[in-house]
């Protein structure tokens, strides 16, 4: 191979952190751009994929989006009021019965809150079963380490972090059910129902409608500097520069689309007044439903009284 | 800083959700007197932006990347009222369509980053610092990034209060903590910690790097909210710097206002163990065998404090008698104080030549 045909080495040399097993050369944290450009293909995929599961012929996606929100949040508040582990259990059983009534598939439920839990928030409470944070009864002696302290898991310590755990699963579990199940436009106007004014909801639908416009806008800066960009991003302060000056370019682009929305409004005859999708129908499915939440908080909690304090 | 569902009690959150509702009505009414019926498309692109901004991965070294929240940002550029609005849609949308952060806590979490974050980073540090400079100083770049550090320091160590007290407050008869399970000190020092060094730096370089952008490349954004600041320090009309007394009040209020704190953690304060809190603690920690008899005379001297030991009617009513003894001795300080002002500036007016 002559000198003039050869590859340059950079061109030849494997980008690092390219392979998504990580094998080849050194390991790569990824770059902010990347980062950025698969939390936005992220969001996008997230809403696409809402749109799809609530268009299935599942139990909630029949109910009225007012009922659905209203009911759910009885039962998170319900969630949110029981005092013990075993009752907890149940509750995401239920949310896992929920789920598969609206042909949600369960191994996709299931994974997208337990791969959440474990590294949020069962790291941050891991501490908190030892007797160091939470005082009780020693079960798991782990030495004693602590300034010549005894130090292991207490029960009390476990069974709170057992608690913190399912709770944050049963309630995780409850808006996803509701959000995978009710298309964007009818979980707005159901926020009519806890008496949001009109105004909020118009400037949420137009906030929800700009971000995925907005969302283009950023992957086309983050896709330009990627295109630009050979081997990895190393240089921290340019990456920087780089990220607030797109932050504050976006800004503009937001406000001249503001603007221009804000003339199209106008020339369509828009005085300020705001309505919204007021048509609200309780059928037999919506009273079957509801009675069926009272009637699950109630014996929830319920039991969990009975159970002591 | 975004709480999930689960950390908090149904409680604090009830709390929490009904402070917002005031902060939001306020702030809608003033948007709107403000921008008129442009608010709308306005305030949904500061929600948007919001939104996106939460979503960008900020650089710092060692190869890491950090988010910021950028509420400051926003109420320098918008106003620190539509940034109220802004950042609550924001959130909102974050909770109910992606799952992020929660639904029931959502009022929680408006409240730190929505309400604290932008007000404190606004009406204490970017508004007194950035008075008196004009649209494209340096300076005032740094005041916004300076306000987007406390601002992030002050909502961090709001949701590590919140945090705190949930143990305190929501536990069952053996002691379990229903929800998060540290005490005030590890969450809000942990809180803190984070917030301090990590989270504020990468809010402060947000704010600043957009600031400073926008003074040099899009300076009508930064209009948008300050309608008649000079442009150039060779506009700006010099007065003299007029330090208003009342700055120096804001963190006596923050403590003030801290105060009922203590009735939950009413542990003694750190280095004041006495023979008179606690007798055998203080000779364990002394190595005696008995208090020394002019120390426990002197000690025990002074019994006739109208709150004894924070108090009155001998332990009675300890809330009450905490409350009151707080109350009555910030008011005894402030009157004092008070009267030192008075007898200063009496002193000052007649000792000024005439005429001068």
């Amino acid at each position: 191979v002559s000198q003039t045909t050869a590859a340059p080495d950079w061109l030849v040399q494997g980008e690092i952190g390219l392979c998504p097993c990580g094998c080849i050369g050194k390991r790569s944290r990824g770059s902010f751009v990347d980062k950025t450009l698969k939390g936005g293909a992220g969001v996008m995929r997230q809403a696409m994929f809402g749109e799809e599961t609530s268009a299935e012929a599942g139990l909630l996606q029949r109910l009225d989006a007012r009922v659905k929100l209203v009911t759910v949040l009885g039962l998170l508040v319900t969630a949110a009021l029981v005092r013990h582990l075993q009752v907890l259990v149940v509750l995401y059983g239920v949310t896992l019965v929920l789920a598969a009534a609206s042909r949600l598939k369960l191994s996709f439920f299931v994974k997208r809150i337990w791969l959440f839990i474990p590294i949020f928030t069962g790291l941050v409470v891991l501490p908190a079963t030892l007797n160091v944070v939470t005082r009780g009864h020693i079960v798991v002696p782990l030495g004693s380490w602590w300034f010549g302290h005894r130090v292991g898991m207490t029960s009390q310590g476990l069974v709170a972090a057992g608690i913190i755990v399912t709770r944050v699963a049963v309630s995780i579990s409850l808006v996803v059910l509701l959000t995978l199940t009710t298309p964007w436009n009818r979980l707005m106007a159901g926020l009519r129902a806890l008496f949001v004014p009109r105004m909020f909801i118009q400037v949420l639908a137009m906030a929800y409608r700009y971000i995925f416009y907005l969302l283009a806008a950023v992957e086309d800066m983050f896709t330009a500097r990627k295109a630009r960009m050979v081997g990895i991003e190393g240089d921290t302060r340019g990456g920087r520069a780089f990220v607030t000056a797109s932050a504050g370019a976006l800004f503009g682009k937001a406000h001249a689309l503001s603007e221009e929305v804000h003339l199209a409004m106008l020339s369509r005859g828009y005085t300020g007044a705001a309505l919204t999708l007021e048509s609200f129908r309780v059928g037999v499915v919506e009273l079957a439903w509801t009675v069926t939440c009272v009637v699950l908080a109630v014996v929830v909690l319920g039991v969990d009284r009975a159970l002591g304090h | 800083v975004h709480i999930p569902d689960g950390y908090l009690s149904p409680e604090t959150c009830g709390v929490l959700g009904a402070a917002m509702v005031p902060a939001w009505s306020a702030a809608g009414r003033r948007v709107r007197k403000t921008v008129k019926h442009r608010h709308v498309p306005l305030l949904a692109i500061g929600a948007a932006y919001a939104f996106l901004v939460m979503m960008l991965n900020v650089p710092i070294p060692d190869g890491t990347t950090a988010h910021a929240v950028g509420a400051v940002l926003i109420a320098v550029i918008l106003g620190p009222w539509a940034a109220v609005i802004a950042v609550s849609i924001a959130l909102a949308i974050q909770a109910l369509f992606f799952g992020d952060g929660g639904v029931l806590s959502f009022g929680a979490n408006a409240f730190n980053m929505a309400f604290v974050m932008p007000m404190v980073g606004y009406y204490l540090v970017y508004r007194p610092l950035s008075q008196r400079l004009s649209l494209t100083s340096p300076r005032r770049a740094f005041a916004a990034a300076l306000g987007g550090y406390v601002g992030i320091v002050a909502a961090a160590a709001c949701c590590g209060i919140e945090l705190g007290l949930q143990p305190a407050l929501f536990h069952r008869a053996d002691g379990t903590p229903l929800y998060a399970p540290y005490h005030l000190a590890p969450a809000l020092s942990a809180m803190l910690l984070a917030h301090l060094t990590l989270a504020g730096g990468v809010e402060f370089a947000l704010t600043f790097g957009v600031i400073a952008y926008l003074q040099r490349a899009n300076l009508p954004m930064l209009r948008i909210n300050h309608g008649a600041v000079p442009e150039t320090d060779d506009d700006l009309t010099r007065s003299p710097v007029r330090l208003k007394w009342w700055y120096a009040l804001t963190p006596i209020v923050a403590m003030a206002l801290a105060s009922p704190l203590g009735l939950i953690y009413n542990t003694g304060a750190f280095g004041e163990d006495n023979v008179k809190t606690n007798r055998n603690r203080f000779l364990q920690k002394n190595h005696l065998a008995a208090v020394p008899r002019g120390l426990d005379h002197y000690a025990n001297f002074w019994h006739h404090a109208l709150f004894n030991g924070y108090d009155f009617a001998h332990d009675k009513h300890p809330v009450l008698g905490y409350l009151l003894s707080a109350f009555v001795g910030a008011m005894v300080i402030s009157v004092v104080l008070l009267a030192v002002f008075g007898v200063i500036r009496l002193a000052r007016r007649t000792l000024r030549p005439v005429g001068a």
